[in-house]
């Protein structure tokens, strides 16, 4: 493969465009058994990727631990099976993007964009996460106990993200498929230009976005809520609302039907 | 895993359908026979505790037949067995999963090909799944030559 240097600082990459081109896995995980953990505190963010994956793809690892992540950039992304990581600390932005299938747990903060595109899997963050958090999400379980800022789940197309706290503005904006439920407050423009998929808050929102209603809770709302609420071990709020898409904005369904199979 | 797609017998279309047996020239036993799907354990084949990914996937329709939407390719499944009242949404799921297991989605096939980083081929539906994209080179077009000062 072909590396290339460019700009200021140097930075060499691949065609690929991958950053790091000659970087290997460390090999500095203790191993024991079908588990094994490592510190990261003195590696890249790609030396940190690289060994994760050199452990759950190479060495048939299902349980790995992270310590000291320092709060870099992009950790645990494109984890594509299944197996359970522990990351002690916080991560930057773009952790655990990508991924399909992993069980990620996060003892600390996060920063944007965390769980970006995640295809399926559970990330569980205990303190509080950045903006567009779980962006563009197709399915999977995003649990983030403490706050959110802005835009959670835009564009997400399917799963459920469950936040303990409050959210900020815009929360699900241009959302079109999956489920967010929403323990605290919810910032100005809830649901903008949603499509599709249900939105509940257990507190107060600010104000709704275009083409965004209030709806009626089923019992099949419920007993989502309850399950999520059971397995995740959350303090489920006695009440919530629901809030949908008006369909006012439902144009496409007309204008372009092949178009809405691309976003199920 | 399946045998490679002959792709030489498939004949695609302009209309606006996305189907699999138009993408991959064929269609595959469990489309047909219920019983081969029978023994699928949803919940085994899902991270957590639940159905996870599987709960946004139910059945649909697709040329007014049954089908599941197999996101992996952007292509419906037809399903052409009878399925049980009530439940439309478990056996999509099940053909969905046995399709995946058994590597028949055609995006998932198209790694072998044009993945570019080292992946387990099957993703998270099956354990020890072999790994794709380990050897990824540039694609050439025929008789192109890079140009002077490249």
């Amino acid at each position: 493969m072909v590396a290339v240097t460019a700009g200021e600082r140097g930075v060499r990459y691949d065609i690929r465009g991958l950053a790091e081109p000659d970087a290997v896995a460390p090999k500095i995980a203790k191993i024991d058994g079908d588990t094994a953990g490592f510190d990261a505190a003195d590696l890249s963010p790609r030396q940190i990727n690289l060994e994760l994956r050199r452990l759950v793809y190479g060495e048939g690892i299902r349980e790995v631990t992270i310590d000291n992540p320092g709060a870099k950039h992009s950790i645990a992304v494109g984890i594509l099976t299944c197996c359970r990581i522990r990351i002690n600390g916080s991560l930057g932005y773009f952790g655990c993007g990508l991924v399909d299938g992993p069980e990620i747990h996060i003892t600390g903060r996060v920063g944007w964009s965390v769980a970006e595109n995640m295809m399926s899997g559970v990330v569980v963050i205990d303190k509080n996460a950045g903006s567009l958090t779980g962006a563009a999400i197709r399915g999977g379980d995003l649990v983030i106990r403490g706050h959110v800022g802005a835009r959670t789940g835009i564009d997400q197309k399917g799963g459920t993200i469950i936040v303990g706290g409050n959210a900020g503005a815009t929360t699900g904006f241009m959302m079109q498929r999956g489920r967010q439920i929403i323990c605290g407050d919810a910032g100005g423009g809830l649901g903008d230009s949603m499509y599709d998929g249900s939105i509940y808050v257990a507190g107060k929102v600010a104000s709704l976005g275009v083409d965004c209603v209030e709806a009626e809770m089923t019992p099949a709302d419920d007993e989502l809520i309850d399950r999520k609420f059971r397995i995740y071990g959350m303090d489920r709020p006695d009440t919530f609302r629901k809030f949908t898409c008006g369909r006012k904005l439902w144009n496409y369904d007309n204008l372009e039907p092949s178009e809405r199979k691309l976003v199920l | 895993m399946s045998e490679p797609f002959d792709l030489s017998s498939r004949k695609l279309t302009t209309r606006k359908g996305i189907d699999t047996e138009e993408l991959t020239g064929k269609t595959f036993p469990y489309q047909f026979d219920r019983s081969l799907v029978e023994d699928i354990d949803l919940a085994a084949a899902t991270p957590g505790e639940d159905l996870n990914w599987l709960e946004d996937i139910n059945l649909m329709e697709e040329d007014g037949v049954p089908a599941v939407f197999d996101r992996y390719t952007n292509a419906f499944l037809k399903i052409h067995f009878e399925i049980p009242e009530g439940r439309g949404d478990e056996y999509a799921r099940k053909v969905l999963i046995k399709h995946l297991q058994e590597g028949n989605s055609y995006g998932v096939w198209l790694k072998h090909k044009h993945a570019k980083f080292p992946q387990p081929s099957l993703g998270s539906w099956i354990a020890d799944s072999p790994t794709v994209g380990e050897s990824w080179t540039p694609p050439r077009l025929e008789g192109w030559e890079q140009p002077l000062g490249h």
